[in-house]
């Protein structure tokens, strides 16, 4: 099984007891963690900081047993003894959602127990050993499937029944209790809106990005003369930090609003959404005609100069050979540019674009952490999605002959 | 038919191929020989009008190459690259197919021009079929790559460097394809290379070309017997010259006939050597013969490694000589019988027709 050897992946003949120093250094963390950081913390109201409470004071007595006994199995998995390295792998593929599982249920458990007899402001919110309890498994989950060299199609399928379970427990009243799912609740319709709103400056960033970066990719590769100042440009674009080309921004755009009203109707101005999308496409250019560029470069001048010897036209080449053979490298471009912009994106609720930027700045100044957090885990979440489904993308693209 | 007539091209103020007329008729195996940066990718990539001519023209047939659309020009010249050039993300079967396809034949003719092609070059298609590039080895590729340039069956076929990327071995067996390939279909081939060995083989005319310049255009033995100037001689190397000229020479020309008498003649003697021969008229055994006078009554059973063909070269026939010690080579016939010997005197002494 030479396939089963990966970097970092030390296996029995070496004589060593552990086999998995990832999986080691994992549980290592987290109980460190669940030691020394809290669990959970409880204040009075939502403004005010809480009080830490550790994990086997928040958690039921068999819930955080289970949870050491997890850990026990898991232990035993990074060890050469009693597992055979494949079924260990596949036993942590096993132990480590029921972890993650049991540290989600624990805490909204912890939080509806904890208010049923305090004041209606009171608040519970997730501390640090949480975040390091849900974060710990997770990784163990990506260590594992690259050690088994798993294909696309199980990690995908795995990914999915793990979201529908995590999304059934947001679905029932699991976490109802949670401060942030309270804030959630206050901002119901706002939350979809802004949802939304976010999703909408992505695409409306990336597709003129994209329009105009893949023919600016195809310009550089075929006109060496264009490359560098064209490469120069988009590189100076990069170079300014996101605030400040926001800011700049706004002043000549509202100028322009003010000159051409009819600009200003379809919603051209200093503030809001305009500044934003040509902020963001600035951003998502270079990567685009970055990796276009790369992407037709690394079609061999061979596979270019046979195809013209056996009397393909200039336009049967570029869709017959050039575009299939560059197209994994722009996609990996895309994927960069939309994890990229999903992120800016936050940013561009300063200048009052919306997104999911407005909570966290909302929370920001009114000091409520667990505002800030809804605006934080959906994105961290949305960007998360996107870059697995554009790795699957980008493999699905590359052809039969070379995957 | 193809006729270059003062091809010259020229890159900035370097004269790249300079001022060169040649022609290769309907049927031969043409070859452009020379050192590296002589000229020769140059020259045949004119042909195909992957790059202009500075001066001069090329006629394919009766037609000026810059009067026809080029696409429908490249289509008609079949064209092999040195680095193979497939198509990495197609299959065998597509890259065979690829100008068939940009002609539109119809798919049950592609399919088995694809199947005759594979044949020809001794690819299984039942397992190389639907394989991609990167499966292949670096022979089964460089056949699949002339396979691609000869699938639309034109009427000219260029090759640059095709063999240059295999072992000697696989060379060997690829070029006897080739030349299999080539009395089979009679196509007009333009072939680069840069060894002697390999153009003296398959070339039934050599270019060879120095520093842009067409320095001797004859046939190989024209120019092993008779070469223009000091840089021909220096070129073909005076190591193993008598060796070079007998690659190109056969044994048919060298052979003493055997006259059988009858079915029932058990012994046949032709120049002083005695064969015993069976009732088919097979030889099974020399008497004598061998290199020391001792022996002479020393028997030596005829086999396959220790006999020639007709068609077999007089190097190859010298060789399997030497090997066995023996001063004389049956000659057989495709049925086994014994038609002649060829002598190790034979060899040196005699001067046949060319
Ligand atoms: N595009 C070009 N611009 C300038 N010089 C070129 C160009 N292409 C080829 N040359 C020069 O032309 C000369 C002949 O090149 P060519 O490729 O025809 O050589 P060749 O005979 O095929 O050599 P080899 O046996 O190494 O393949 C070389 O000196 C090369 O440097
Ligand atoms: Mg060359």
């Amino acid at each position: 099984m030479a396939h089963d050897r990966v970097p970092g992946d030390e296996e029995r003949h070496t004589g060593s007891l552990v086999t998995n120093r990832v999986l080691l250094t994992l549980l290592v963390a987290a109980l460190l963690g669940v030691v020394l950081l809290p669990f959970a913390s409880m204040a009075p109201n939502r403004l005010m900081s809480g009080q830490a409470v550790g994990v086997t004071a928040a958690m039921l007595s068999w819930q955080w047993l289970a949870l050491a006994g997890l850990a026990g199995i898991l232990t035993a998995c990074a060890l050469s003894r009693p597992f055979p390295a494949r079924l260990a792998r596949w036993l942590t593929l096993t132990a480590a959602p029921l972890w993650l599982l049991l540290a989600l249920y624990g805490l909204g458990d912890y939080a509806s127990r904890a208010l049923q007899d305090a004041s209606p402001a009171a608040r519970v919110s997730q501390g640090a050993a949480f975040w390091i309890l849900v974060f710990c498994p997770i990784l163990m989950i990506i260590d594992a499937f690259q050690r088994l060299g798993s294909s696309l199609a199980v990690r995908g399928l795995y990914s999915v029944v793990l979201v529908v379970l995590v999304g059934a427990m947001f679905a029932g009243d699991t976490f109802d209790a949670l401060s942030i799912m309270r804030e959630y609740a206050n901002n119901k319709g706002t939350f979809t809106a802004e949802f939304l709103a976010h999703l909408r400056l992505v695409g409306l960033a990336l597709g003129p990005a994209l329009l105009m970066g893949l023919p600016l990719g195809l310009l550089a590769r075929r006109h060496p003369t264009a490359r560098g100042p064209l490469f120069g440009a988009l590189n100076f674009f990069q170079t300014i930090p996101s605030i400040a080309l926001f800011a700049l921004l706004v002043a000549p755009l509202s100028a322009l609003g003010e000159a051409l009203p009819w600009l200003k109707a379809i919603g051209v101005g200093g503030i809001g959404a305009a500044p934003a999308v040509i902020a963001l496409i600035m951003y998502s250019l270079l990567p685009v005609v970055r990796n276009t560029y790369a992407g037709f470069a690394g079609v061999p001048a061979t596979t270019i100069e046979a195809a013209r010897g056996m009397g393909m036209t200039s336009r049967q080449i570029l869709w017959k050979i050039e575009v299939p053979l560059a197209l994994p490298v722009i996609l990996s471009g895309l994927r960069i540019v939309t994890v990229q912009a999903i992120g800016l994106t936050v940013v561009a609720a300063l200048i009052g674009a919306g997104g999911l930027g407005a909570f966290i700045f909302q929370g920001l100044g009114q000091y409520a952490i667990d505002l800030v957090l809804l605006g934080a885990v959906p994105t961290i979440a949305l960007a998360v999605v996107a870059d697995f489904l554009l790795q699957i993308l980008v493999a699905l693209s590359k052809p039969a002959g070379m995957r | 038919m193809i006729e270059l007539q003062g091809l010259t091209k020229i890159y900035g103020d370097k004269t790249v191929v300079d001022d060169v007329s040649l022609r290769v008729d309907s049927g031969e195996f043409g070859v452009l020989i020379g050192p590296s940066g002589c000229g020769k990718s140059t020259t045949l990539r004119m042909i195909n009008r992957l790059i202009p001519a500075s001066r001069g023209r090329i006629l394919l047939g009766e037609d000026d190459i810059t009067r026809l659309p080029v696409e429908q020009l490249r289509r008609r010249i079949g064209y092999a690259i040195q680095s193979i050039g497939l198509f990495p993300h197609w299959s065998v079967a597509k890259n065979i197919a690829v100008v068939p396809g940009l002609l539109k034949w119809p798919k049950s003719r592609i399919d088995e021009r694809v199947d005759e092609l594979m044949g020809l070059f001794h690819l299984d298609a039942g397992e190389l079929r639907d394989k991609y590039p990167h499966q292949l080895s670096g022979g089964q590729a460089q056949r699949v790559g002339v396979a691609r340039a000869l699938a639309a069956d034109p009427e000219v076929l260029l090759m640059d460097e095709p063999f240059g990327a295999v072992d000697p071995l696989t060379r060997e067996v690829l070029q006897d394809e080739l030349l299999r390939v080539h009395r089979h279909t009679r196509k007009t081939i333009i072939f680069v290379t840069h060894d002697m060995d390999e153009a003296l083989k398959l070339a039934s005319r050599i270019a060879l070309l120095n520093a842009g310049r067409l320095v001797q255009y004859d046939r190989p033995i024209e120019l092993l017997t008779r070469p223009a100037n000091d840089f021909v001689r220096s070129f073909i190397g005076k190591a193993d010259l008598g060796l070079k000229l007998l690659s190109r020479r056969w044994v048919h020309q060298y052979q003493q006939p055997a006259t059988l008498r009858g079915a029932s003649d058990e012994s046949v003697r032709i120049s002083g050597y005695a064969w015993e021969v069976d009732k088919e008229g097979r030889p099974v055994c020399l008497h004598g013969g061998r290199l020391h006078a001792e022996d002479t009554q020393e028997r030596t059973g005829v086999t396959p490694e220790w006999s020639a063909t007709p068609d077999m070269t007089m190097k190859e026939a010298l060789s399997r000589m030497v090997w066995f010690r023996v001063m004389v080579l049956p000659v057989l016939d495709s049925e086994g019988r014994l038609v002649g010997e060829v002598t190790m005197h034979g060899v040196m002494g005699q001067q046949p027709c060319a």
